[in-house]
């Protein structure tokens, strides 16, 4: 068993608090294996925090940069790191309770499906739109992760195969209709592969720029925490998890804003 | 999709949905090795953030550009 599978059955021990997303769910999915770190989608309450501290103190985890794991914060989209040893691996945790880009209506029927799982991680619908990142090598998985979708309307909105939109269309013409105002370059369809091709490279560069904005807003309003990051770890150095978050909490209700200018997720 | 004997768009490599073959156990094997095998490049991502709101290269950082946190730090 890997420690992010072990890591998951501590955190979920007596109800479902988290469920694994991002690159230790493409490895669930089996897609490919390509992250060494582990990250989760925690239930958005008090109980399921103090719960994921415990397990985290337990291991010795230290908090790296970012927002304190509050729901102060993770209600507005912030996440939350830390990391430890276990024997020779760096085994680092990622936390947040908004990931971007899911609805909430997908966010809650995500908890409702994977309740009484194990492991329970996000399906292909979730994830593509996690995965929809800044990051070159994130969108191969977005690719493969269209195709594990059932629903033939699904396909169409978030397929980035030209061959397989064109195949799709042919067969579902009418629903190729409805769906042009929901993905605009589901329209140059008529026009053949070529121009297909681009319209997704344009659609998926017009979406990687999105996330990296978003990303910029987060980074920009977490400057002055920055500032302050080393006098934290100073402070905070030996010290039992929930401790050192007690610190880091109130550090973050000086230096780091709560609620950030709009972002696009 | 395309008919059976058309091109396919590929995104990942045939090693890579060859996961698909293994067992569970098999997986879980192969995910460990990667794991341990991936600690060499500890050192290279020791200040990177692969998940979350800082999921962008340091380098890339806004602020990083400014000033080192430590040389402005405010004091609490």
């Amino acid at each position: 068993m890997t420690i992010y599978l072990d890591l998951t059955r501590a955190f979920n021990s007596g109800r479902l608090r988290t469920i694994i997303c991002s690159g230790q769910a493409v490895v669930l999915l089996r897609l490919a294996i390509a992250s060494k770190d582990g990250d989760w989608i925690l239930r958005e309450d008090q109980e399921a925090i103090d719960h994921v501290l415990s397990v985290l103190e337990a291991h010795g985890a230290s908090y790296r940069f970012g927002a304190p794991l509050d729901l102060r914060w993770l209600r507005q989209g912030w996440s939350s790191h830390f990391q430890f040893r276990l024997g020779d691996l760096r085994v680092r945790t990622d936390f947040f309770s908004r990931p971007p880009r899911v609805p909430p209506s997908e966010l809650q029927a995500l908890w409702s499906a994977q309740e009484g799982k194990d492991p329970p991680f996000t399906g292909p619908h979730v994830l593509l739109r996690i995965k929809q990142t800044g990051r070159e090598k994130d969108w191969p998985i977005v690719g493969e992760l269209a195709r594990l979708l059932l629903d033939v309307r699904d396909q169409m909105l978030h397929s980035r195969s030209a061959r397989d939109l064109l195949a799709l269309a042919k067969d579902h013409p009418d629903l190729l209709a409805g769906l042009v105002a929901e993905r605009p370059a589901l329209a140059v369809v008529t026009q053949g592969l070529d121009e297909l091709r681009l319209a997704l490279e344009r659609e998926r560069f017009a979406a990687m720029d999105a996330d990296a904005s978003r990303i910029r807003t987060y980074l920009q309003a977490s400057e002055l925490l920055a500032r302050v990051w080393s006098e934290i770890e100073q402070r905070t150095a030996g010290l039992p998890l929930r401790r050192a978050h007690a610190i880091v909490v109130g550090y973050a209700e000086r230096w780091l804003p709560t609620v950030i200018p709009a972002t696009s997720s | 999709m395309a008919a059976h004997g058309d091109p396919r768009d590929e995104f990942l490599s045939e090693e890579d949905l060859d996961l698909r073959n293994l067992s569970f156990a098999e997986l879980l094997a192969w995910w460990d090795l990667f794991l341990h095998q991936a600690q060499s490049s500890n050192d290279l991502d020791e200040d990177e953030y692969s998940h979350g709101v800082f999921a962008l290269p340091r380098a890339d950082w806004p602020w990083r550009r400014v000033a080192a946190p430590e040389a402005a730090a405010p004091r609490t």
